[in-house]
């Protein structure tokens, strides 16, 4: 909390926040933690923090052509289908997502869908033009094997996938997306 | 196993079957029980064995806008800063975690795809509806959604979800 306060301080003294912002941002940002008995650890910042990716909200003109492009290359089981989307797991129903101990964690998974993305919202609230894209997804597999894993693109028709360091390949899906195959050794401080 | 085995043992009281046959049935049945576990633990026959997201490429006018965002509202650790153009920023277990690459755009000659990844969603270990939301204002944000489960806008207009393990769960 006091690193937060610092923050907020720091930010009114430059200017960057009015003493009315700073105040309801504190007073906000203190009942937040008192509701929720996070005083009891000094150390805690007032924010949230993301255990794992939960899901991941794939648009593409043809969900179920995607579906089974994932299921194939991933071993991937679909569950939920719907007029307009299916889902894909990364596991099986009871398992655990990989090294993670909290028992609130679900497995991640891919939503394929197939919809307008520029309609209207039920809201009925404009939305706002993003101006970022996630531009490609890396997936972590199993028992990464350069030699093995390169052979196995090959067999599924990939043939000219292209090398990232030691630990990973692109590939593109049925709808031109980059897709990245990764092995566990492709880390935040390994990899790209 | 057990009721196969049960009504076997049965139809041998009963006189249906033979020892013999018994026997050879239990025998039978234990090699494709053991042969199915084998399979089950076995790595594919063709393609990959999925275990997790590895990273996400998010490319953006300003990556320092979107890691101070991430670092910020979602606790995500920086991990490795060129302080040009990119960030790494770790969340999940230490093995098998993700990371989250905030980076500044670049242009591209590759054909843009005729897909996307509209939104991506994180799950909150833990949730607690009046926290979430108090937070994420602290952050000066508008979460909207029903109980465990809102959407935010990043600092630019990409959508984020947060979710807890009920709400959004491929099996619920």
């Amino acid at each position: 909390m006091q690193g937060f306060v610092a923050t907020k301080l720091n930010e009114f003294e430059q200017g960057k926040i009015s003493r009315r912002k700073l105040i309801e941002t504190l007073a906000l940002a203190a009942t937040a933690l008192y509701s929720t008995g996070a005083e009891a650890t000094p150390a805690a910042e007032p924010g949230l923090q993301v255990a794992l990716v939960n899901h991941i909200s794939y648009t593409c003109p043809n969900f179920k052509q995607a579906g089974d492009w994932y299921s194939k290359v991933f071993n991937l089981d679909q569950v939920g289908l719907k007029d307009t989307e299916v889902t894909l797991p990364f596991g099986k129903k009871g398992e655990k997502p990989y090294d993670v101990t909290a028992k609130d964690v679900p497995l991640t998974f891919i939503i394929c869908r197939t919809r307008d993305l520029n309609a209207a919202p039920a809201n009925g609230q404009p939305r706002p033009q993003s101006q970022a894209v996630v531009n490609h997804i890396a997936y972590t597999i199993a028992d990464y094997d350069r030699a093995k894993v390169l052979a196995e693109l090959k067999r599924m028709g990939f043939d000219n996938p292209r090398e990232d360091g030691e630990h990973s390949f692109h590939i593109a899906d049925p709808f031109g997306y980059d897709v990245q195959i990764s092995g566990i050794n492709m880390t935040a401080l390994t990899g790209g | 196993m057990e009721r196969f085995i049960a009504d076997l043992v049965k139809r041998f009281e009963d006189g249906k079957i033979t020892r013999r046959q018994f026997c050879e049935t239990v025998a039978l049945a234990a090699t494709v029980y053991a042969a199915g576990e084998s399979a089950a633990n076995a790595a594919p026959t063709q393609g990959f064995k999925m275990i997790s997201v590895n990273h996400i490429s998010y490319a953006c006018p300003d990556y320092r806008k979107a890691r101070d965002f991430y670092t910020s509202v979602l606790g995500m650790q920086n991990a490795k800063d060129d302080g040009k153009s990119r960030a790494n920023l770790t969340f999940g277990p230490k093995r098998g975690g993700n990371y989250f690459i905030a980076r500044n755009a670049q242009p591209t000659n590759t054909p843009p795809a005729k897909s996307v990844v509209d939104h991506v969603c994180y799950t909150i270990s833990n949730w607690n509806d009046a926290r979430v939301n108090a937070t994420l204002k602290t952050h000066g944000l508008n979460p909207t959604g029903r109980s465990g489960s809102v959407n935010v806008l990043d600092p630019f207009n990409y959508s984020v979800q947060l979710a807890s393990s009920e709400a959004e769960n491929p099996f619920i």
